[in-house]
């Protein structure tokens, strides 16, 4: 891999892990799309170099909600300690969070390899990334069809339930599949729960911290693998691209979704998802 | 309830132990026996405190 493609990978990664765009159908497409062909992907300096990425994804986002992380710690602890749960907004938002990690952390421990290796080529992460599109267009008419016949209103995320929260877990969990956006997943169902734009996209955030955090954390031993060290530059490097380039990405997100909806994320998953789809089959992408 | 949060609590710890020494493969990377699945280890064993803080929660009087 060469400087250029691992500072490329981690603005990628960085980029399109919070954009609801799918950044593990974009990691195998771009490369695919560039013929790439020097990079294994499964070797054991890529493994670690992707580890890093996500490391580097996952501190923008703690360290862009830190106050609501460490208010949400606290809240948590003190319920433990207290032994029962109250109706406070952080202690609610937190068990929220727990309950909605539960159905993603066991589902992508046990399904990611098998679904990795099923899926994990262009053309099926090309046809993901086009339903993907087809899924924020129906989440989106779905929600004004809610809010329209049967008069329902946004609430805040606290106002969640419990069995919502597993749903939006669930929702999460279809991010195993190449070109299916985490993301855009877990926002569609909030939306669906009757949450704005903005809290869904801030409840999509908070609910995906500890997903990359465990992850990155999870695989931190491929760091040490015996190849691994010949990209120690490249990866501290692409560590700080990738975590910048995710610490503005949410930001802009942020601010996006205060007056806008998911559609012109949809047109692009749709567009793209499809030219890549006729590329791959017609052999272009490799 | 507390009883099933404790037997599930113990569940997922026995399962945990049994990936971590590789007693058991079900639905792991490489599918052989006696690797260390470390990943589902830790899933499993966070998994049993959570239930353990469940049934922590079990002896809070109910809520009016």
């Amino acid at each position: 891999m060469t400087d250029i493609q691992a500072i490329v990978l981690a603005l990628l990664q960085g980029v399109s892990e919070l954009f609801p765009i799918s950044s593990l159908g974009h990691t195998i497409l771009v490369p695919a799309l560039l013929h790439w062909r020097n990079i294994d992907r499964s070797g054991p300096t890529f493994l670690a170099f992707v580890v890093v990425l996500h490391l580097g994804t996952a501190l923008a986002l703690l360290t862009f909600y830190r106050k609501e992380w460490w208010a949400i710690v606290r809240a948590l602890v003190a319920s433990v300690v207290r032994g029962k749960l109250s109706d406070e907004r952080d202690e609610r938002i937190g068990w929220l969070l727990v309950v909605g990690t539960i159905p993603v952390g066991i589902l992508g421990v046990l399904l990611q390899h098998p679904v990795r290796a099923l899926f994990g080529s262009p053309a099926p992460a090309a046809a993901f990334l086009a339903i993907n599109g087809l899924v924020m267009f129906a989440g989106e008419a779905l929600r004004r069809r809610q809010h329209a016949a049967v008069g329902r209103t946004d609430h805040p995320i606290e106002r969640l339930t419990f069995a919502q929260s597993v749903g939006v877990g669930f929702a999460q969990s279809f991010a195993l599949l190449p070109g299916i956006s985490r993301s855009g997943a877990s926002m569609v169902a909030s939306l669906l729960c009757d949450l704005d734009h903005e809290d869904a996209a801030r409840y999509s955030f908070l609910l995906a911290t500890p997903v990359i955090l465990a992850a990155s954390l999870l695989e931190i031993p491929k760091l040490f693998a015996p190849d691994a060290h010949v990209v120690a530059m490249q990866a501290i490097v692409g560590c700080i691209v990738s975590g910048v380039a995710a610490y503005l990405s949410v930001a802009f997100l942020t601010r996006y979704f205060k007056s806008n909806d998911l559609r012109p994320f949809g047109w692009y998953c749709l567009i793209v998802g499809v030219t890549c789809f006729v590329l791959a089959r017609m052999g272009v992408l490799t | 309830m507390k009883i099933l949060a404790f037997v599930l609590a113990a569940f997922f710890f026995i399962i945990g132990l049994l990936y971590g020494l590789g007693s058991i493969n079900f639905l792991t990377k490489s599918g052989t026996a006696h690797a260390h699945h470390v990943s589902h280890l830790v899933v499993a064993w966070i998994l049993s405190l959570l239930c353990l803080v469940w049934a922590r929660f079990q002896d809070a009087p109910a809520r009016h």
